[in-house]
């Protein structure tokens, strides 16, 4: 019962922190269009570029275009939903912590990691999600894939897991400030890694398809779990990996973030 | 030309030391976004595995890899933020203090903004031009640098700059009307990549669209100087390019003294 009220709490906290942050959008709202409108039109014209090189060749190292589309949508959910939730974390390394305007969130009764992602809600990430949806749905016709409770289940445990890992390698990489006062640039490097998980890692050499699995493991975003989808595969290792992956990087986001926490100085003034 | 050098030396200077300070910083920024030349090498590497034939549309293999990082290295040295620098100084009204000295405000910028390219220029331009020279010498089995592309390539690239630096400010004028700009400019970036040519080659758009966007000034940005490097303009060509692009630079310093003159006008610095 405990749990449970302690959960309703978190639950009131965080629509009174969004309800907040929308009054402070509708001040912008020129700048929110258009920045959903950028991302909108800069995920469109990768898709134009793909319908290019898909003119002029069959197939790309055996996968059909409308494949290419599925695992092209399937990557863009789990980094709007994380985008969407914890764009803050950016502004951590950015500045808030070298500036020592972390202070604040100590003196809050509530967990520090809880207060800084709930201040921000990214509606930018509207654009992403979008697209992301309307590739899925296109796609979805002209692949193979078998709609049927168990998958939809697999589906929405990927896309969790998914999000953990961009949550996780964000945490990371962020909580390094609390040390070195200030990170965005590492975390912005990890980040980029991302934008691999979209194709094939069939198309890379050995080195960079472990690195993208094993280290850095953004395929399990989106290249294992749609392809499982799509093209058959082992549930256990496609979809099995990226929810340890997710575990694995949350939990070592959350812990390296509680030690940064207790490591942290304060800005003089 | 001479009293111009010593009037604007100081300022960059003062974009060589502020380059200085965030020298980490790029390094972290520009690892991030060679990643995604990386991909694009892949990518194309599979394009032509699957595809069977020697050559994509005109390009062979060796073509397409010098233009992905070729046309990287283009516009991270024809790079300008100008129109960020002259909205925020119209935001915070720090316009004002340039206004009252007797400088060229648009002359203050560019001789910063040179001072800060020295950066790119040392970190990234060795590492890139060898790169791709040392990719096309073992894919090749000969060595293929030419001298005379490479000289014409930097004239284009110091015009590609120019340019781009006087569209942006012209650009960042739009905040003496609008007072906002990220959005606008996020999508400014988005939609000119495009048309310069930094996604794909102009080469590769439906025949009349290419015919259009060769002569938008976007080309010049990036797309111009990239086709020289690798060679694929004849001679006729590149001069007609070279004029396009000068006729684009002419275009812009004018059109830039125009709103200039008529914008200081309606300047409201809001608090003081």
């Amino acid at each position: 019962m405990k749990i449970l009220k302690k959960l309703r709490r978190v639950f009131r906290l965080h629509r009174i922190f969004i309800k907040q942050d929308l009054k402070r959008l509708m001040e912008y709202k020129i700048d929110f269009v258009t920045g959903a409108v950028a991302l909108l039109i800069a995920q469109g014209i990768n898709v134009f570029f793909l319908s290019i090189i898909f003119s002029q060749i069959p197939n790309l190292d055996g996968w059909a275009f409308e494949q290419i589309i599925f695992i092209y949508g399937f990557a863009l959910l789990p980094k709007a939903i994380d985008h969407l939730f914890t764009d803050n974390l950016w502004a951590i390394g950015h500045f808030i912590i070298r500036k020592g305007d972390f202070d604040k969130y100590l003196t809050r009764p509530i967990n520090t990691l809880f207060a800084v992602t709930v201040e921000k809600f990214q509606v930018d990430a509207f654009g992403e999600l979008i697209v992301g949806i309307l590739l899925l749905s296109v796609s979805v016709p002209s692949v193979n894939l078998s709609i049927n409770p168990l998958n939809i289940l697999l589906f929405v445990i990927a896309l969790v897991f998914a999000t953990l890992i961009y949550t996780g390698i964000k945490l990371i990489t962020s909580s390094v400030a609390f040390w070195t006062k200030r990170s965005g640039n590492i975390t912005y490097m990890f980040y980029m890694v991302n934008e691999f998980s979209k194709y094939p890692t069939t198309i890379y050499n050995r080195a960079v398809r472990a690195v993208v699995s094993y280290i850095i493991p953004f395929a399990f975003t989106a290249f294992f779990p749609a392809s499982y989808f799509i093209a058959g595969g082992n549930p256990w290792f496609n979809i099995g990996g990226t929810v340890i992956a997710g575990s694995v990087l949350m939990a070592l986001g959350i812990l390296v973030w509680h030690k940064g926490v207790s490591a942290y100085e304060s800005a003089g003034s | 030309m001479r009293k111009i050098l010593k009037i604007y030396k100081p300022f960059t200077h003062a974009g060589v030391l502020l380059a200085a300070q965030y020298r980490i910083n790029f390094i972290f920024f520009i690892l991030g976004d060679i990643l995604m030349c990386f991909i694009n090498y892949f990518l194309w590497k599979a394009v032509f595995n699957s595809g069977g034939a020697e050559t994509f549309m005109g390009f062979s293999e060796v073509d397409m890899v010098s233009y992905i990082f070729i046309s990287f290295l283009t516009s991270t040295l024809a790079y300008s933020d100008g129109s960020y620098a002259v909205g925020e100084e119209i935001r915070d009204g720090s316009i004002a203090m340039r206004m009252i000295k007797p400088i060229r405000f648009d002359l203050a910028f560019l001789f910063q903004e040179l001072g800060e390219r020295t950066m790119s220029l040392t970190l990234a331009f060795v590492p890139l031009v060898a790169g791709v020279e040392l990719f096309k010498f073992f894919a090749t089995g000969s060595f293929r640098f030419s001298i005379i592309n490479f000289v014409l390539y930097l004239v284009s690239l110091i015009l590609a700059y120019l340019i781009n630096f006087y569209f942006n400010v012209c650009y960042g004028y739009s905040a003496f009307v609008l007072k906002n700009l990220w959005g606008s400019n996020f999508l400014k970036d988005c939609i000119v990549g495009f048309l310069a040519g930094r996604t794909i080659p102009l080469a590769f758009m439906p025949p009349a669209v290419g015919a259009v966007l060769n002569f938008l000034p976007f080309a010049s940005l990036t797309y111009t100087p990239v086709m020289i490097y690798i060679g694929m303009y004849s001679p006729a060509q590149i001069a007609l390019s070279f004029a396009l692009q000068i006729f684009w630079l002419v275009f812009f310093i004018a059109l830039q003294q125009i709103i200039w003159n008529a914008c200081v006008k309606r300047l409201s610095v809001q608090g003081g």
